[in-house]
């Protein structure tokens, strides 16, 4: 049977990182997406970090799986700046909801891929500085 | 000026065992170094070994990356090394891209952004990697002046800010000349990695360090798990005195052999034993060892030819016990990595076990074995290597024997192949001669720099006890060369020859 745990684990900080973005938005009566919002997050600590070219190709191959994954997202794009092009327009907004998951799920999953989970963590920490990010499961696996 | 009124400059660890001890100390603060070297010859791992071992919070690293190792890749292949701490990311070590701003800018933007993110953090330690894209970029628009300008400023501002800075280069010898950055830099690092047949040797120079007195030359170095190690040219005993020795004589462990050496072997002496295949040179050098052992003092056996485990077996034909003072920690069985092996790493880890154990007898069995377990660059420098690797052991007041094959031969006497009888305080030499239709063993001490020593040619056997030291051999002429005739020929042919003195 095939361990499931560390896939979950990210899907669960994806949520929570959603769930935040989500909450803030909530509160300042915003109304953009809390989606775009993570990736936006995400894009200006990595983009320091790895610079807007290699974000940009990060956040690209997490659509493109995304996208195989969920088809109305077909027109959504990366810009060259890095930024979500087109993904508050998604009219399924169920699937648009499922999607954003998803999409950080991917982005995350292929950062734990490249430089594992401990730096993964401590880049999206600096993401989120002001927040006390739940890691231990994703440090440890949730059980499946 | 008075010394007291010069100004100190820290020498701040590199994290790089031997490296400290090749920059003098360790490096200048807030100097401005070049790391330079052709790609893959560890330029970015030094790097991260010197910023690893500095970071600190309140001193913080600032790692700019520049269209040369993506940062995620960098991170993803460094964390594999041990010194790799990845708790130190981002709370002591920053890195920030700036591959778009110089795809998109000129140098002064360049030079803004890296002094702005400077002044923000007050980092200890500046990376540019690699900032001969920096250069490239500066060459392709043609101004030569903008980068002399650029690399000043650079290093005007972060000698300012007080951060010791590193920029990273794919640079070859040539560029050396009339080269902005190198002229302006304090220190330069060169990295080298020469492939000679199928060895690969790396190897390191500093080629200007301002302020302090660098070991000079090339020294070996080795990339492990650990990050690289360094192995100094000096050993690690730059300024240290040589060690008295007590010049008492050591039992070689043959009662008859003590003897014929003037009472044993002076402490602290280098001896050749020498001699063809077969005629029990390790057997000698084993009983040399033991007899230490039984007399309390620790030993090394460095060997290149067989196991740690075959060599204690083949011992114990003699009766001789390796095993019981290997448990114990008293007998050192070295077996090194018979492949690309330098000299300065062999040195390394025999003085770290002579330190650490208050060694006394080291055991080189064979110097041919050894050659052959270094890579063609380094048997190249053999014999200038031994004479420092000997130097340096018997500085430390440790008594080194070293076995040599030689091919023998009929006509004279050779000692080794190597031109080393000068490295020798004390040369044994054993050697087969044909008497009767018999094969048989002789041996003649041939040298003994502490003093006086029997001249005697002795036979002697190899039993079941180890040696066994037989008489003089008398009657023969020409025992040295291996096919004596006796000694009556001659003085009956001296009988004929009027004038001629009869000899006894």
């Amino acid at each position: 049977m095939m361990n499931t745990g560390p896939l979950m684990a990210i899907q669960d900080l994806a949520r929570q990182l959603l769930a935040l973005e989500a909450a803030r938005a909530e509160s300042s009566d915003g109304h953009v997406d809390e989606t775009v919002c993570v990736c936006e997050k995400l894009r200006v600590t990595l983009s320091k970090f790895m610079g807007i070219a290699g974000f940009a190709s990060l956040l690209s191959w997490a659509l493109a799986r995304t996208k195989a994954q969920i088809p109305s997202l077909s027109g959504v794009k990366v810009r060259t700046d890095g930024t979500l092009e087109g993904f508050d327009r998604v009219q399924d907004k169920p699937a648009a909801g499922k999607a954003g998951a998803v999409l950080v799920s991917h982005l995350l999953g292929l950062l734990v891929t490249l430089v594992g989970k401990p730096l993964t963590l401590r880049l999206v920490r600096d993401a989120w500085p002001d927040t006390d990010i739940n890691s231990m499961d994703f440090l440890n696996g949730v059980k499946s | 000026m008075s010394r007291q009124d010069k100004v100190i400059i820290r020498k701040i660890p590199t994290g790089v065992p031997g490296l400290d001890e090749i920059l003098g100390g360790g490096l200048p603060e807030f100097s401005f170094n070049i790391i330079a070297g052709a790609p893959g010859c560890g330029k970015t791992t030094l790097a991260h070994q010197i910023i690893f071992a500095n970071a600190t919070p309140e001193r913080p690293v600032l790692y700019f990356t520049v269209l040369g190792e993506p940062a995620l890749k960098m991170l993803r292949y460094q964390q594999q090394f041990e010194f790799f701490d990845p708790d130190k990311l981002e709370t002591c070590i920053r890195f920030i891209n700036l591959s778009q701003l110089v795809l998109e800018n000129n140098l002064n933007a360049v030079l803004e952004a890296i002094v702005k993110e400077v002044e923000a953090v007050n980092p200890g330690i500046v990376v540019v990697d690699s900032f001969r894209t920096v250069v490239r970029k500066a060459k392709a628009g043609g101004d030569e002046m903008e980068l002399q300008g650029f690399v000043q400023g650079l290093a005007l501002h972060l000698t300012s800010w007080q951060a010791t800075t590193f920029l990273l280069g794919e640079y070859v010898e040539g560029e050396l000349r009339d080269n902005p950055v190198f002229t302006v830099a304090d220190g330069l690092f060169w990295l080298y990695q020469q492939v000679e047949r199928n060895s690969i040797v790396r190897k390191l120079q500093i080629v200007k360090l301002r302020g302090q007195a660098c070991v000079p030359g090339l020294h070996t170095f080795r990339i492990t798990q650990a990050g690289l190690q360094t192995f100094p040219r000096t050993f690690g005993l730059t300024g240290r005195t040589a060690k008295t020795s007590d010049r008492r004589r050591l039992s070689c462990g043959i009662v008859e052999l003590d003897a014929m050496m003037g009472g044993g072997i002076p402490a602290g002496d280098s001896v050749l034993v020498a001699g063809p295949s077969g005629t029990g040179k390790s057997v000698f050098a084993t009983q040399f060892i033991a007899e230490g052992l039984r007399t309390g003092e620790s030993a090394i056996v460095a060997v290149f030819e067989e196991r740690p485990q075959e060599y204690a077996q083949r011992a114990s034909t003699f009766g001789l016990d390796l095993e019981t003072p290997q448990r114990e920690g008293k007998l050192h069985i070295l077996y090194l990595r018979p492949l690309d092996l330098s000299v300065d790493e062999t040195v390394r880890e025999i003085l770290d076990v002579v330190e650490k154990e208050n060694v006394k007898r080291v055991v080189i069995d064979s110097l041919a074995g050894f050659e052959m377990a270094l890579s063609p660059g380094f048997r190249t420098d053999f014999r200038e290597s031994l004479y420092r690797m000997i130097g340096t052991l018997t500085r430390k007041g440790v008594t080194i024997l070293s076995t040599v094959e030689v091919t023998e031969s009929f006509t004279d006497l050779p000692i080794s192949g190597y031109s080393i009888s000068f490295l020798c305080d004390d040369i044994l030499r054993l050697r087969y001669v044909e008497i009767d239709g018999r094969l048989r063993k002789m041996l003649v001490v041939v040298k003994m720099r502490g003093g006086e020593h029997s001249k005697d040619i002795r036979e002697y056997e190899i039993t079941p006890k180890g040696f066994v030291i037989g008489d003089r051999l008398t009657g023969y002429r020409g025992l040295i060369t291996g096919v004596p005739g006796p000694w009556n020929t001659i003085v009956e042919k001296n009988k004929e020859i009027p004038g001629k003195t009869e000899i006894k």
